[in-house]
């Protein structure tokens, strides 16, 4: 009982919900604008926890250099999805009419590519550095500096993200595309550059998020798709689309996992989140998918 | 006894009532029509009889059996089929096989080839589509599709059909083929309809007898002849 | 006609092979006919219905655990149906809640759910103490080969009949409108789940066959979602429009596999990724769809 209590717990939930916060925001803003399902989205976590490793181990480029490499990496990835797939995709009709299925197993498909590109480049073992990892204390709780900045820098990119969409043009046209696609187009919003920022945006997302991840966690090629899960389960939860109450879930989602791991253990992680994964889905397929048909 | 009996169904979306106390019978072979603005309930009306909404509170009884809660597909196969007023054909198949499920689906549940194969001329015949059957249902025009909805009804071998706004979207020449077509397949077939239109002028011609609603409720009900001179569907229709 | 007397000729030269008394090939023929088990039985789901599972190695992995957990008790015949069955269950067991999920929902759903099977599974196996399973006494591979080449006959023949049927009609009817369907007096939730189920039966026995053949039993092996994916690439690459497309689709993959898995894994991945993204977006009829052009037909 006391280590549930503890100061400790509640802080190692947190350094959890604001990562998942990141990459489910990131995967919302996507989903919100193209309304297209990224299965590949936690490739890209992967991509920038490589790219964070290849910068360390190969420039001494620390993570927080390195994660401006790896947003670029992964928006540069967005840019080429985007350009050289959807518009592809979108401007054939045959393939237009069930293109939500089918952009799901082209996702799928350059899933298995990073994933397989990565594994040939670095092989398939796993890796890490070692960075920032002395221990701090503080306020009777221990922690290691490179935890500490991690959910540093993801609530700082998700609230920062927030403030941007509320405060800013680009960030009111991107909640019209969001909320009312058609009416946003007559009303002038350029619905192709939006969607175009955005994906990159998100994609980006989700290098940073792969960068923090990289400081803590050993990587490997195929450490990805949890993430895509999680991801899926916390913008689900937090309604798709809707960024604030993503990242609002997100952190509860740290909070279940971590809380539940400590009254179980560790064995039962992938359940608990592949459980609820598929509990969300089964028991609210119209609740996702009426947002969906709505907007 | 009659085909049809709807018994005071109120259907309540959240707190919008959609439809409150509407009770209706349709006799076999007339020609029922159902009249009111956008909004008024029709549609939903429709959903409701065929099952695609359970009510929230009333009865529907089909040919003396209880069908309220039943799946359309159930109420399809005790011969009671519905077309919509936005249509749905099953794009990628041929206009023949569109039919072709309703016939080997329907009320008919025709397990025989021969008589399958007869049932989707038939229904293609009735609707004047049956020199378009190998064309995929996605390539026909509206008024085509209309037809199609038409002729798939027709094909799952039910004695009621109900139409939505089937002359919505038509020219004149095509909405007095249309008539054409729906009279003869009463007079000929003896088939029951329940048709709700926004062009006045065909229900008027088409109508045994009419049942107007508006905002969900029931304001008048007659021939016709009755409805024309009815002041509150006046008042509706014309402020 | 002439497709089902070609089929029967390549099936019995197939099943020739190992008079050719190298066991090099009568593997790649074992290999061949199992995947051509697995599309074919996707397609009378997938193909049909347009819901389209990324998660059908759950059943190719219930199959070979409930096939590994009686090896030994029973005949090796009575693990493959016992096998079949579970898998079956399984798919009957899921079948409404899952099939009420549409579109790109239904195909993480799948995907979700095997992950969460193969996950459920490993710690089981890891409860009992135990780190993979053996298996010591097997059949000789001619007789696995010979089996396999039968599922695979079996899977072909269930889906032509499916595409031929009224059931088939129905199925396709969803595809195109689930509401319309319904309307025209389909009974849609009743026939989605036959299909389901029908799709998940053999591969539950090609899984327990597959156990057999590598006589050793892994969760995360037996559940790999690289079988999925596989499925749907073949099935894609092949064209969902026909029953040949899955085999063609099989076939071709099959081939470039036993190429390129054994050395270069990685980049077998990434060709089979990247065969899969050009499909869809340039040949979305598939090889199928491709031969029909060249030949003139549509």
């Amino acid at each position: 009982m006391d280590t549930l209590l503890s100061g400790q717990l509640l802080f190692a939930a947190l350094v959890s919900g604001s990562l998942y916060a990141l990459v489910a925001l990131g995967l919302n803003l996507v989903y919100g604008t193209l309304r297209l399902l990224n299965i590949a989205h936690g490739d890209l976590v992967m991509i920038g926890a490589y790219t964070a490793f290849g910068a360390f181990s190969l420039f001494h480029l620390p993570p927080v250099i390195s994660v401006f490499l790896a947003a670029a990496v992964c928006a540069g990835l967005g840019w080429a999805v985007y350009e050289g797939l959807f518009r592809r995709l979108l401007a054939n009709p045959t393939l237009a009419k069930r293109v939500e299925a089918n952009s799901l197993i082209l996702f799928y498909g350059i899933s298995v590519i990073l994933q397989n590109v990565v594994a040939m480049t670095f092989t398939a073992s796993s890796r890490g550095y070692q960075y920032l990892d002395t221990v701090i204390t503080w306020g009777g709780v221990s922690m290691t500096g490179n935890r500490l900045l991690t959910l540093i820098v993801a609530s700082a990119v998700c609230f920062g993200t927030l403030l941007f969409l509320r405060h800013t043009l680009f960030g009111w046209s991107l909640r019209a595309v969001i909320e009312r696609r058609e009416a946003a187009q007559v009303v002038g919003v350029n619905l192709n550059r939006v969607q175009l920022i955005t994906i990159c945006a998100g994609f980006a997302a989700a290098g940073v998020a792969g960068t923090l991840v990289s400081m803590t966690e050993q990587i490997t090629p195929f450490m990805g798709f949890p993430f895509t899960i999680v991801a899926f389960v916390v913008i689900i939860v937090g309604g798709l689309g809707n960024i604030g109450a993503g990242v609002l879930a997100g952190f509860c989602l740290g909070l279940v996992e971590t809380y539940g791991i400590a009254l179980t253990s560790p064995g039962y992680r992938s359940i608990l989140i592949y459980g609820l994964f598929v509990a969300v889905l089964l028991i609210r397929p119209e609740g996702v998918f009426s947002k969906a048909v709505r907007s | 006894m009659a085909l049809l009996d709807v018994k005071n169904v109120t259907k309540q979306f959240g707190g919008l009532k959609a439809l409150s106390d509407v009770s209706m019978t349709v006799e076999a072979g007339e020609i029922f029509g159902l009249m009111g603005a956008n909004g008024a309930g029709k549609t939903t009306l429709f959903s409701v009889i065929a099952g695609h909404v359970p009510p929230t509170a009333g009865e529907v009884h089909f040919d003396g059996r209880r069908i309220t809660g039943a799946s359309p597909s159930r109420i399809c196969r005790a011969g009671l089929c519905r077309t919509f007023q936005i249509v749905r054909p099953f794009g990628g198949l041929t206009v023949a096989e569109n039919v072709r499920v309703a016939a080997l689906y329907g009320a008919g549940g025709r397990q025989d080839r021969a008589a399958v194969a007869r049932a989707v001329d038939d229904a293609l015949e009735a609707v004047g589509l049956a020199d378009r059957r190998e064309i995929l249902a996605s390539g026909l025009t509206l008024s085509g599709q209309k037809r199609l909805e038409i002729a798939r009804a027709l094909a799952t071998g039910a004695r009621l059909v109900m139409l939505d706004e089937v002359m919505a979207g038509l020219n004149p020449t095509e909405i007095a083929a249309m008539l054409e077509t729906l009279a003869d397949l009463r007079n000929r077939r003896g088939l029951t309809f329940v048709i709700v239109e926004h062009v006045i002028g065909a229900l008027m011609t088409l109508s045994d007898r009419i049942l107007v609603l508006d905002h969900g409720e029931r304001i008048a009900f007659g021939t016709p002849d009755e409805i024309g001179r009815d002041a509150k569907v006046a008042e509706v229709y014309f402020g | 006609m002439k497709g089902l007397i070609l089929g029967l000729v390549c099936v019995a030269g197939a099943a020739a092979v190992p008079m050719l008394g190298n066991p090099y090939y009568t593997g790649v023929i074992f290999q061949l006919a199992m995947w051509i088990a697995l599309a074919q039985s996707w397609s009378m789901l997938s193909a049909t219905t347009g819901y389209l599972s990324l998660g059908h190695a759950v059943f190719y992995g219930i199959g070979a655990y409930v096939c590994v957990l009686l090896t030994g008790s029973v005949p090796f015949a009575v693990t493959l149906i016992a096998g079949a069955l579970a898998a079956g269950i399984f798919a009957a067991a899921i079948g409404l809640p899952v099939l009420r999920v549409r579109g790109p929902y239904f195909v993480i759903l799948t995907y979700g759910l095997s992950e969460l099977v193969r996950h459920v599974v490993m710690r089981i196996e890891s409860a009992l103490g135990s780190f993979g399973r053996m298996i010591f006494i097997v059949p000789p591979i001619e007789v696995l080969m010979w089996c396999m080449l039968g599922l695979a006959t079996l899977a072909c023949l269930g889906a032509w009949a499916i595409r031929h049927s009224t059931f088939g009609a129905g199925l396709s009817a969803i595809r195109e409108d689930e509401v319309a369907a319904e309307t025209v007096g389909v009974p849609v939730t009743r026939l989605k789940l036959l299909a389901f189920v029908a799709s998940a039966i053999i591969p539950g026995a090609v899984g327990g066959l597959a156990l057999l053949r590598t006589s050793y039993f892994e969760p995360g092996q037996a559940f790999d979602p690289v079988i999925s994916f596989t499925i749907v690439t073949m099935a894609l690459v092949g064209g969902t429009e026909t029953v040949r497309g899955p085999i063609l689709g099989a076939v071709a993959l099959t081939l470039l596999s036993e190429l390129l898995w054994s050395n270069l894994p990685q980049l077998y991945m990434v060709v089979l990724g990247s065969t899969l993204i050009g499909f869809i977006l340039f040949v979305p009829r598939g090889v199928s769809g491709l031969v029909d052009q060249i030949a003139g037909r549509r």
